[in-house]
């Protein structure tokens, strides 16, 4: 850890954006440290290649570090940044024309549906397999991203009730593969 | 209440961040992307500088601006000498710099770039 990173790591999240938004980089950096991990994963979530998302994720945090100024600390910063990277995969879906092959995809794709974790884990990775590309992208965006059935549907050009329908049926199957037979979902540890 | 419960706990699932192992090498991947593009920024801004700088210089020289500025300054110093004779006579402070009175508006437009610089200061502290 260099002397700028220790410096950094004792600050809020909210303190090392407003450093960052006087153009301190290094503040920036801390950040993208503390929230690479779930910015990644979540475009993983949302059905993303491992080096899509990745890149993805790096021009959401560079995105996320041009308009560092908007950021006014009312919110998690984790919560905003996640929201432009969703946005910035949905862009980039359709600036490869593949958003509207997924969209119609909901009931041709053939998702994994392999058995369910046998060690009685969470894996909420491997729940996400057995949902169809848009019910994936669906769930992602409103339970991972944290937006409304009404700006997910506004992001995917989609019909509010289509994106409402896809989330139910994705929240059905991750219920069946997620939910134990107890009905307890809480306190059981990780995700994979 | 039990499908709340479970979309509460979804969210929770979701609010997990998977480990990856090159955490810190995507950190730096993206604060090198960072400093390259504030780098060129930098590059851009100076260059425009030193573009509009030339052209700002040559302009001048081809307006003949110093010929201008010397006719406008011995128009201006007959105009103050007569002012302040008529006022006082025995005053003769300007006949140290009559010499060459763009001496006077070089100083002049120095003092406005200092004003700006202070003025600048000034509101980036407020």
């Amino acid at each position: 850890m260099t002397g700028s990173q220790h410096r950094f790591a004792s600050l809020h999240d909210v303190e090392l954006a407003t450093l960052a938004a006087t153009g301190e980089r290094r503040a920036f950096g801390e950040l993208v440290r503390r929230h690479g991990s779930a910015v990644r994963g979540l475009l993983r979530r949302m059905g993303a290649a491992p080096a899509e998302a990745d890149d993805t994720a790096q021009d959401a945090f560079l995105a996320a570090f041009e308009g560092i100024a908007e950021y006014r600390g009312e919110g998690a910063f984790q919560g905003w940044v996640k929201r432009i990277a969703a946005r910035q995969y949905l862009r980039r879906l359709q600036r490869e024309r593949r958003l509207a092959d997924l969209a119609v995809a909901a009931e041709e794709g053939e998702p994994d549906v392999s058995d369910p974790d046998t060690a009685g884990r969470i894996d909420l990775d491997g729940a996400l397999k057995a949902l169809t590309a848009p019910e994936r992208l669906c769930v992602s965006m409103c339970y991972g991203a944290g937006l409304s059935h009404a700006e997910a549907a506004e992001a995917l050009n989609l019909p509010l009730g289509t994106v409402k329908s896809h989330v139910k049926r994705g929240l059905e199957k991750l219920r069946a593969r997620l939910a134990p037979p107890d009905g307890a979902l809480e306190g059981r540890q990780g995700n994979g | 209440m039990a499908e709340l419960d479970f979309e509460r706990s979804l969210e929770r699932l979701f609010a997990e961040a998977p480990y990856f192992s090159d955490g810190e090498a995507f950190a730096q991947k993206v604060e090198g992307r960072l400093d390259r593009g504030w780098n060129m920024r930098r590059w851009l801004i100076g260059c425009a500088g030193v573009v509009g700088g030339v052209v700002g210089v040559s302009q001048l020289v081809m307006s003949n601006v110093v010929h201008r500025v010397e006719t406008v300054s011995a128009g201006s110093s007959r105009v103050l000498k007569a002012g302040i004779a008529q006022v006082r006579p025995s005053f003769d402070l300007l006949s140290l710099v009559q010499s060459d009175w763009a001496v006077v508006w070089v100083a002049s437009a120095l003092a406005v770039v200092a004003m700006g610089f202070v003025l600048t200061r000034v509101i980036e502290e407020i």
